[in-house]
């Protein structure tokens, strides 16, 4: 079981560190573009949500990698996941034709992709929360006992 | 309890907590510090671009620099604010067309800006930028777009022998692919990208901020 919440924290952690690091490097107005084709903003929140969002998503990534706070981190990546999820799923639904998903910057997934990925990620991180239901095994939260 | 072991108790939790505190700082500083290290801050120049791709007051205050591909659906959507922003800023603005043709999504783009390069040549690039754009459906998906390319060359009245001969020269696509580079150095990574002064509008965030960036740059 160990090994498979290691294994769980390792894919959510690294995919949310990289996603989050490729936007929050590049340029922001690449990313509000991105958001605001997906039509579920309004234009006030683009670039305060295309600022935020990259380091929401590598705080919530490092925790989840260095075992910190492990099970709220989990239950955040599973609400990352699941608002992915949806948004992309939506433009499905609403026929928006995404050529990108922008989940990681310019050089990105295509939605189909993407959906594809939230879920694995999704489904990690429900695993990841309940497994650090105690003490998680080579994790801060273990070292800080 | 003893009223040592509760204090012993207190001072315990007190360095756990703090220790949390500090390693729960630390990796939410890290990413902010490692994103600051890596990010860039100044852009690339943008060179001089023929008078014929400039329009407006060259004169004017506020410079606009457009990074735009001609089978991107999102840079023929935005044309109509393009057009009322020139016209509300009229002798304040100038706008400056560079080719960014996405080959890789957009097989027929660096064909239609090649198309648009030759219309450069006889001083036509504008109206042959609007017909390309106005028509970019019925071209875009065509195995070979040149019938389109030089019916619209008719219909902007451009000596059509002349653009013939410039459209089957691949020299003209020197001009093209150093736009492209050049926007590739200045991180442009979608289009249609603007600079509005030092300011980057991605897309249809020029059509809902772009008022907003041209009068900041006209007060600055």
């Amino acid at each position: 079981m160990k090994y498979i919440q290691l294994f769980g924290r390792v894919i959510v952690g690294g995919v949310l560190i990289y996603a989050g690091f490729m936007k929050a490097a590049g340029p922001t107005a690449e990313f509000s573009a991105i958001l605001e084709a997906y039509e579920l903003f309004p234009p006030f929140l683009l670039t305060p949500l295309s600022s935020l969002l990259p380091y929401v998503e590598m705080w919530v990534g490092l925790f989840i990698l260095s075992g910190f706070c492990t099970r709220q981190a989990a239950l955040a990546a599973a609400l990352l996941a699941t608002s992915f999820a949806v948004s992309v799923g939506s433009t499905f639904l609403r026929h928006i034709d995404l050529t990108t998903c922008g989940c990681f910057g310019a050089h990105s997934l295509t939605p189909h992709q993407t959906m594809v990925l939230d879920i694995v990620l999704l489904g990690l991180s429900l695993v990841v929360y309940r497994l650090s239901k105690y003490l998680p095994p080579w994790s801060l939260d273990q070292a800080l006992q | 309890m003893p009223r040592e072991e509760i204090c012993n108790e207190i001072l315990f939790d007190m360095g756990v907590n703090l220790k949390r505190f500090l390693v729960g700082s630390f990796l939410i500083l890290a990413p902010v510090i490692a994103v600051q290290s890596v990010k860039q801050t100044s852009w690339g120049p943008i060179l001089a671009a023929p008078k014929a791709r400039q329009m407006g007051d060259p004169g004017a205050k506020v410079v606009i620099v457009e990074y735009s591909d001609f089978q991107c659906p999102s840079c023929a959507k935005i044309q109509p604010t393009l057009h009322q922003f020139l016209d509300i800023y009229k002798g304040k603005i100038r706008l400056i067309y560079k080719y960014y043709p996405l080959t890789k999504i957009h097989k027929n783009a660096m064909p239609a800006a090649h198309a648009a390069e030759c219309a450069a040549t006889q001083d036509h690039f504008w109206p042959y930028h609007d017909r390309l754009f106005q028509t970019q459906m019925s071209w875009e998906s065509l195995q070979d777009p040149t019938t389109s390319f030089m019916a619209i060359a008719q219909s902007v009245n451009l000596d059509v022998p002349k653009f013939q001969a410039c459209y089957a020269d691949p020299s003209r696509l020197a001009v093209i692919e150093q736009d492209a580079k050049e926007a590739q150095e200045r991180q442009v990574a979608a289009t249609p990208t603007f600079f509005v002064g030092d300011e980057r509008l991605v897309g249809q965030v020029f059509a809902t901020d772009g008022a907003r960036a041209i009068e900041k740059a006209l007060r600055q």
